[in-house]
C-alpha cells in the first residue's frame, strides 16, 4: 500500500503509528468507475493468475514509479552518482523484487509496468 | 491478547522518559519489532514511537555526516553526500531488504534488529538461548546453512542479519546514545556483542537507552568503496557473506583500508587482521588472498557452512581487486 504516495508493507505496519497520514490501497486507485492505467494493463498483460499479490504488484509498482522520478538508486544502479534513473528491465525487476508472486506471472507484471511506466517516459 | 500502550516521543529526553518502565522498547519502523511482537517473541508493555525524533542528514564541520536515527534507510541512500562520499553505506542498503522495508526501517532500527536465525523464531519447536537463556541451541547440530563462522560460542550461532551495519563497522562510525542518565558516544564495531555464554545480551546499550545518531567521520578514500553480498538469490534474500570495503591504494602499494564482513558472526565483523595484512603491501590478487585467509584463519565452521570460509575470502579479494581497478 502507499503511505503519502510511499510504498510500504501493511503487513508490519502497526496502524496507530500511521493515523493521520493519507493510506492508499489498490481500492483507492481508481478514478470515476476507470481503472488506473496500471491495473487496465495488469488485465490486458496477463499480469496475474491467482490474484493474491495484485494489489501489492500494483501499489508497489506505483511506489516504485515515483522512486524512479526521484532518482533513488537501486542495488543494480551502476552509477550511484548520477544523475536520471533508467528504468531499464534490471532495474524495474531489482526495484519489484520485494513483491512475489507464486504463479510466476512476472513476464506479465514487467510488461504491464513497463507499458505504463517505461514506455510513457520515452 | 498482549496489551501495551503506544506513545509519540516528541522529543529524545521525552522518549527516554517514556521508556522508564522495563517493560517498554522504542519503536522504529516498526519492520522487525512488529513482527517480532506478532510472533509473541517479544511482548512489550509500553512502546514509545521514536519515529518522530530526529532524522536529519547533516554535514559536520569536521567533514563528517550526522545521520538522525530516524532517518528512513531509503533516505540514507538516496542521499547525494551518502553517494558521492560513503558509497559503501548506499550500495549496503539497497542491497537490503526490499524498497517498501527500506521505506519503513529507521538506521536505529536497523542497528537493534534481532537475528533472523530460524530456531530463534521457532518457539514451539526449538531451544534458543537468546530466546530462553540456559535452555540450550538447536542450531548448532541443525541446518546451519546461514550460520556463523566467526566469534561464535557454545551458546549461540546466530549471525546479524544487517548490510547497513557492515558498512557502518567498515567506516568506524560512532552512535550518539541518550539514557536519563546523559548522552554517550559509542564506537559502532562496540555497540554489538559476540554471543559468548549470553547471547541474550545482543549490544552494550544500558536499559532504556536510545539511539539517536550515527556519525560518520571524514574517511577521505570511502570515496573508492564498494558493498557486496552473496545470497541465495538475487534479490530480497539475506547474505551467506558480505564484504563492506575502501582502499587507498597509492604507486601499487596499499595505503590504507577499511574492510568488514557480514553474514558470519554475531556482529558486523571488522576485519581488522586483514587489514594489518594489507597496509604497505603491493595491491595485488596475492596480497588480497592472503589477507583474506589471514582474517579467516580462526574461522570455526559448522555442518552446513562451511562453504562460507573459502566465500568469504574469494569476495574480500575480488572487491578488493575491484576497489584498486576503480582507482587506477
Amino acid at each position: 500500500m502507499l503511505a503519502d504516495g510511499e510504498r510500504i508493507l501493511s503487513c508490519l505496519a502497526l496502524a496507530v503509528q500511521y493515523q493521520d497520514r493519507s493510506i492508499t490501497t489498490i481500492e483507492g486507485l481508481s478514478e470515476d468507475g476507470r481503472l488506473h492505467p496500471l491495473q487496465q494493463a495488469f488485465i490486458e498483460h496477463d499480469g496475474f493468475q491467482c490474484g493474491y499479490c495484485t494489489p501489492g504488484q500494483i501499489c508497489s509498482a506505483i511506489g516504485m514509479a515515483a522512486e524512479v522520478r526521484r532518482g533513488v538508486p537501486s542495488h543494480v544502479t551502476g552509477d550511484l552518482a548520477g544523475a536520471a534513473i533508467q528504468l531499464t528491465h534490471d532495474e524495474l525487476r531489482e526495484r519489484m523484487s520485494g513483491n512475489l508472486c507464486r504463479c510466476g506471472a512476472y513476464n506479465g507484471i514487467v510488461e504491464a509496468i513497463t507499458e505504463v511506466f517505461v514506455e510513457v517516459a520515452r | 491478547m498482549n496489551l501495551f500502550t503506544y506513545s509519540r516521543a516528541a522529543t529524545a529526553s521525552d522518549a527516554v522518559q517514556l521508556a522508564a518502565d522495563p517493560n517498554s522498547k522504542f519503536l522504529g519502523g516498526g519492520t522487525n519489532l512488529v513482527d517480532l511482537m506478532r510472533e509473541t517473541l517479544e511482548r512489550p508493555e509500553v512502546l514509545v514511537d521514536v519515529t518522530t525524533l530526529s532524522s536529519s542528514i547533516e554535514e559536520l564541520n569536521s567533514g563528517g555526516l550526522l545521520i538522525g536515527a530516524a532517518a528512513r534507510n531509503t533516505a540514507v541512500a538516496e542521499n547525494r553526500i551518502v553517494r558521492a562520499q560513503y558509497p559503501v553505506l548506499a550500495r549496503a542498503i539497497l542491497a537490503g531488504a526490499s524498497a517498501q522495508i527500506r521505506n519503513m526501517a529507521t538506521v536505529g532500527g536497523n542497528i537493534l534488529q534481532r537475528t533472523r536465525c530460524t530456531y530463534f523464531y521457532d518457539d514451539d519447536g526449538a531451544r534458543c538461548n537468546k530466546r530462553s537463556p540456559g535452555q540450550g541451541c538447536d542450531a548448532r547440530e541443525g541446518f546451519n546453512r546461514y550460520h556463523a563462522i566467526l566469534g561464535a560460542s557454545s551458546s549461540c550461532v546466530a549471525t546479524h542479519p544487517s548490510d547497513m551495519c557492515v558498512a557502518l563497522a567498515a567506516l568506524d562510525a560512532t552512535v550518539h546514545l541518550r539514557s536519563a542518565g546523559g548522552e554517550r558516544k559509542v564506537s559502532f564495531v562496540d555497540i554489538h556483542r559476540l554471543p559468548e555464554e549470553h547471547p541474550e545480551r545482543e549490544t552494550n546499550l544500558h536499559p532504556g537507552e536510545l539511539v539517536t545518531a550515527v556519525e560518520l567521520p571524514p574517511v577521505a578514500f570511502a570515496k573508492n568503496s564498494t558493498y557486496r553480498k552473496v545470497r541465495d538469490r538475487a534479490s530480497f534474500a539475506f547474505a551467506l557473506v558480505s564484504v563492506a570495503a575502501a582502499l587507498d591504494v597509492e604507486d601499487g602499494v596499499v595505503r590504507d583500508v577499511r574492510l568488514a564482513l557480514g553474514g558470519v558472526a554475531h556482529k558486523p565483523w571488522r576485519a581488522r587482521k586483514a587489514e594489518a595484512a594489507l597496509r604497505g603491501q603491493p595491491a595485488q590478487e596475492t596480497t588480497f588472498r592472503a589477507a583474506a585467509e589471514a582474517e579467516l584463519a580462526d574461522a570455526r565452521p559448522l555442518q552446513h557452512n562451511g562453504f562460507k570460509v573459502e566465500l568469504a575470502v574469494r569476495t574480500i579479494a575480488a572487491v578488493l581487486a575491484e576497489l584498486s581497478e576503480a582507482q587506477a
